[in-house]
C-alpha cells in the first residue's frame, strides 16, 4: 500500500472558538499504480486532503502511512526530501514563481534534487515539450496564459518523474482541447506505473479514472470506480445550487466534528 | 541536499532578486556604505598620518638623544620648573664629546625664527639654527648642494649659511643660490650649502630652516639663550646603555650632587612616537565608534529589508518548500541575499570613502593613505555585518510554515 490513511482529521483554528473541522476522520488506502480521483463540492476539503498526502501538512489527528512509514515519526529534512523526490505536486493556483522563468520553473526541484545543471535544462525542456510548451520556455508566468501557466505547473510535478503525482484541478482552466491533452498525459503517466491523484469538479473526467473518492464536508461519502462515483452526486449538486437549501451546506460543518 | 546546491543556488536568487530591487537595494547598502565610508575615510587619514610620522621621525634621527632642560613632552604646569634650570654650556658639550663611548656624534642647537631676504625677495617664519660639523649627522639633514657648517665656520664665526629648499624655491628660483649673499634678520651670510627636500610634517614644512655656525650664532642673535645638545649614537640597540652614560657624564659636567635629581632631560624621538600613538588611539577609537554605530544602524536598515523580502515572498518560500527545499536551503538563500546587499554596500563605501580620503588629502595638509587591506577589510566586515543581521529574518523564513505561504495573498 503506498498510501493508508486512518481516521485523518485536520482541524483548523480561527480564533478563540471557531473551529473549521475541514476534515472529520477519512480513512482509505492507495496501491502503488493506482489513478484517483478525488471529487466534492468547494470547501469539502480535498485540497486539504491533498496537501495531507503530499507531506505539505500533517493531519490533527489519525495517521498517514506512506510507503509504510509514518509521516508523523518524519523529520522535517525528510519531509522535504519526500516532497522532493517521491511527490510531484499540481497547485490549485499553479504556484509558480512569477520571477523566474517557465524553465526555470520546471527546474526546480531538480535543482534541490542536485541535479547537475546540463542534465537538468535537458529533462525541464523535455517536461514543457510534453505538456506543449517548447516555444514558451523563456518566457515569465506573468507572459504566459492561465492555460499555460497550468501546464509549466504540469511539467514541473512530471519533470522528477516522482511515484506519486498530486494534481489539484490541473484543468480548470484550460480548455477543452488542451484539458484533454493533459488528460491524456496522465493516462499515460498511469500505465507508466505511476501513482496519480487528480482534484476536479467535472464529473466527466472523474469518470475517465478507474476509481473515485467522493468527499463532502470532509467526509468521505463514496468510493468506488470513477464511473459511478462521478455521476452519483449529480442530483446533490443539483439540489445545492438551488437557493433554499444552500445554507445547509454549511450548517452541519460545524454541528458534527467527526463523519457519522 | 549538498550545502555546496544550497550556496550556489542561493547566491544564483540574491544576485536575480538585488537586479530586481535595485532601488531598494541601493537605499539599503546606503546606511552600511556610509558607515564603511566614514570608516575607511578615517582610518586613511590615520594611516596617512602614520606614514608620514614614521618618515618625518626616522629623517628626525631615531638613533639621537636630546639633551635639553624641556621635556619633548610636558605634562600637568611644570613649565616654569623647567624653565629655570641651568642652561647648558659648551663645556657639557665638549665633556660627551670626550668622555663617551656610545656617541657618534655631538652637536650643540640653538635656534630662532626670523625673516631672510634675497634681493627683493623674502621669506619669513624661516627657523635659523646655530651648530657645528656634527649638526648633519644628529639631525638626519642631508645637503643638496655645496657643503655643510664646518667647526671652523664657528670656531671664526664666519656669516655662512646652509639653506632649506624652501628657502632655495623662493629666493632663488633662477639662479644658483651657492656663493649668494642673502640677509638673516638683516645680517648678511654667504651660502655655502643647501639641504635636501624633508617635505610636509603635519602640515608642516620642513624645509624653512637655515643652519648657520654656533658661534655665530651666539654673537649674532643673543648669548642668553640656551640650547640643546644632540647625539647621535651608533648603535640603536644600545641607546638606554648611552642615555645611561650621558647621564652620568652630563651630572658630573654640571656638578650636579650625587643625592640630587638631574635638572635636565634626555630626549628621544621613541617619546614623540608614544605621544603620537596615544593621539591616533584616540582617532581610531572615533572612527571605529563612529563607524560602529552607522554600521549597526546599517545593519538594522538591512534587517529591516530582509523581513520585508522575507514576507513580500512568502509565497515563493512556500513553492520551494513544497518541490524540496530544507529549512537550510532557505535559510542559506536569505542569509546570501543579506550578505549580497551588504557587500554591495561595503563596496560603494569603500569606493566613497577612498575617494574621501583622497580628498582630504588634496584640500587639507594632512596626508591620506589607505592600504589594499582596508578595502578587504571594508567590504569583508560589511559583508559580516549583512551575516549577522540576516539570521533573524533568513531564521522567520525558514520557520513558515509550508501550506500557509502557499495560501499568502
Ligand atoms: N488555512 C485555513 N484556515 C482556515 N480554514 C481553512 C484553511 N484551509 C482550508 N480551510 C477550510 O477548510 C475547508 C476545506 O477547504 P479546502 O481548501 O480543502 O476545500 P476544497 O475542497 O479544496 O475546495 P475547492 O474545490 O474550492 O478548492 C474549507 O471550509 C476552508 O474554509
Ligand atoms: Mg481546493
Amino acid at each position: 500500500m503506498l498510501i493508508e490513511m486512518r481516521d485523518i482529521e485536520r482541524v483548523y483554528h480561527l480564533g478563540r472558538s471557531e473551529d473549521v473541522h475541514a476534515l472529520r476522520g477519512v480513512s482509505f488506502g492507495v496501491e502503488r499504480g493506482e489513478w484517483v480521483a478525488i471529487v466534492g463540492q468547494s470547501g469539502s476539503g480535498k485540497s486539504t486532503l491533498m496537501n495531507i498526502v503530499g507531506c505539505l501538512d500533517t493531519p490533527t489527528a489519525g495517521h498517514y502511512l506512506l510507503n509504510g512509514r509514518d509521516v508523523a515519526q518524519l523529520s522535517d529534512d525528510d519531509l522535504s526530501d519526500i516532497r522532493n523526490r517521491e511527490i510531484g505536486f499540481v497547485f490549485q493556483t499553479f504556484q509558480l514563481l512569477p520571477r523566474e522563468s517557465a524553465l526555470n520553473n520546471v527546474e526546480l526541484p531538480l535543482v534541490y534534487r542536485g541535479v547537475k545543471a546540463r542534465e537538468r535544462r535537458q529533462r525541464a525542456k523535455a517536461a514543457l515539450r510534453q505538456v506543449g510548451l517548447g516555444d514558451r520556455m523563456r518566457h515569465l508566468p506573468t507572459e504566459l496564459s492561465g492555460g499555460q501557466r497550468q501546464r509549466v505547473a504540469v511539467a514541473r510535478a512530471l519533470v522528477s518523474e516522482p511515484s506519486l503525482l498530486l494534481a489539484d484541478e490541473p484543468t480548470g482552466n484550460l480548455d477543452s482541447a488542451t484539458g484533454e491533452e493533459i488528460m491524456r498525459l496522465f493516462e499515460q503517466l498511469h500505465r507508466q506505473g505511476h501513482t496519480l491523484c487528480l482534484v476536479t469538479h467535472e464529473p466527466r473526467l472523474a469518470a475517465r479514472c478507474p476509481r473515485a473518492i467522493r468527499l463532502r464536508d470532509g467526509c468521505i461519502v463514496a468510493d468506488g470506480p470513477g464511473r459511478e462515483v462521478a455521476f452519483a452526486d449529480l442530483p446533490d449538486a443539483a439540489r445545492a445550487a438551488a437557493p433554499v437549501t444552500a445554507p445547509q451546506d454549511n450548517a452541519p460543518r460545524s454541528a458534527a466534528t467527526r463523519c457519522p | 541536499m549538498s550545502l555546496r546546491v544550497d550556496l550556489y543556488e542561493g547566491a544564483r536568487i540574491a544576485v536575480l532578486s538585488l537586479g530586481l530591487n535595485r532601488l531598494r537595494t541601493l537605499l539599503t547598502t546606503l546606511g552600511i556604505g556610509i558607515g564603511v565610508a566614514t570608516l575607511l575615510c578615517i582610518l586613511g587619514i590615520v594611516q596617512g598620518l602614520n606614514a608620514s610620522f614614521a618618515t618625518q621621525l626616522s629623517a628626525l634621527g631615531s638613533s639621537t638623544l636630546w639633551v635639553s632642560k624641556f621635556p619633548w613632552v610636558i605634562t600637568g604646569d611644570k613649565w616654569w620648573i623647567y624653565r629655570n634650570r641651568k642652561d647648558f654650556t659648551l663645556d657639557d658639550v665638549q665633556a660627551i664629546r670626550e668622555q663617551s663611548r656610545f656617541a657618534a656624534a655631538v652637536a650643540p642647537e640653538i635656534g630662532r625664527g626670523g625673516s631672510v631676504s634675497y634681493g627683493d625677495r623674502g621669506l619669513s617664519r624661516v627657523r635659523i639654527i646655530g651648530s657645528t660639523g656634527d649638526y648633519l649627522t644628529v639631525s638626519g639633514f642631508e645637503i643638496q648642494s655645496g657643503r655643510a657648517i664646518t667647526d671652523a665656520d664657528s670656531e671664526y664665526r664666519k656669516n655662512v649659511v646652509v639653506i632649506g629648499a624652501d628657502l632655495v624655491d623662493t629666493l632663488f628660483p633662477h639662479s644658483d643660490p651657492i656663493g649668494a649673499v642673502i640677509r638673516l634678520r638683516d645680517l648678511p651670510f654667504e651660502v655655502v650649502g643647501t639641504l635636501v627636500r624633508r617635505g610636509k610634517f603635519l602640515g608642516e614644512s620642513q624645509d624653512t630652516s637655515v643652519i648657520i655656525p654656533f658661534r655665530t650664532f651666539i654673537a649674532d642673535y643673543g648669548k642668553r639663550r640656551g640650547f640643546e645638545i644632540g647625539v647621535a649614537v651608533e648603535n640603536t640597540d644600545l641607546l638606554n646603555q648611552a642615555e645611561d652614560e650621558l647621564i652620568g657624564i652630563i651630572r658630573r659636567s654640571r656638578g650636579t650632587p650625587p643625592e640630587a635629581e638631574s635638572d635636565f632631560e634626555v630626549n628621544r624621538s621613541e617619546q614623540l612616537a608614544k605621544t603620537y600613538q596615544q593621539l591616533t588611539a584616540a582617532l581610531y577609537g572615533v572612527a571605529i565608534g563612529v563607524g560602529g554605530i552607522t554600521l549597526l544602524v546599517g545593519g538594522f536598515g538591512i534587517m529591516n529589508i530582509m523581513l520585508v523580502s522575507v514576507r513580500e515572498r512568502t509565497r515563493e518560500i512556500g513553492v520551494r518548500r513544497a518541490l524540496g527545499a530544507r529549512r537550510r536551503t532557505v535559510i542559506v538563500q536569505f542569509l546570501l541575499e543579506a550578505v549580497a546587499v551588504a557587500a554591495v554596500g561595503g563596496a560603494i563605501g569603500t569606493i566613497v570613502g577612498l575617494a574621501g580620503a583622497k580628498l582630504v588629502a588634496s584640500i587639507t595638509p594632512l596626508a591620506a593613505a589607505v592600504d589594499p587591506s582596508t578595502v578587504l577589510f571594508g567590504v569583508g566586515f560589511s559583508s559580516l555585518v549583512g551575516l549577522l543581521f540576516g539570521i533573524w529574518p533568513a531564521a522567520r523564513a525558514a520557520a513558515l510554515d509550508p501550506v500557509e505561504s502557499l495560501r499568502w495573498e
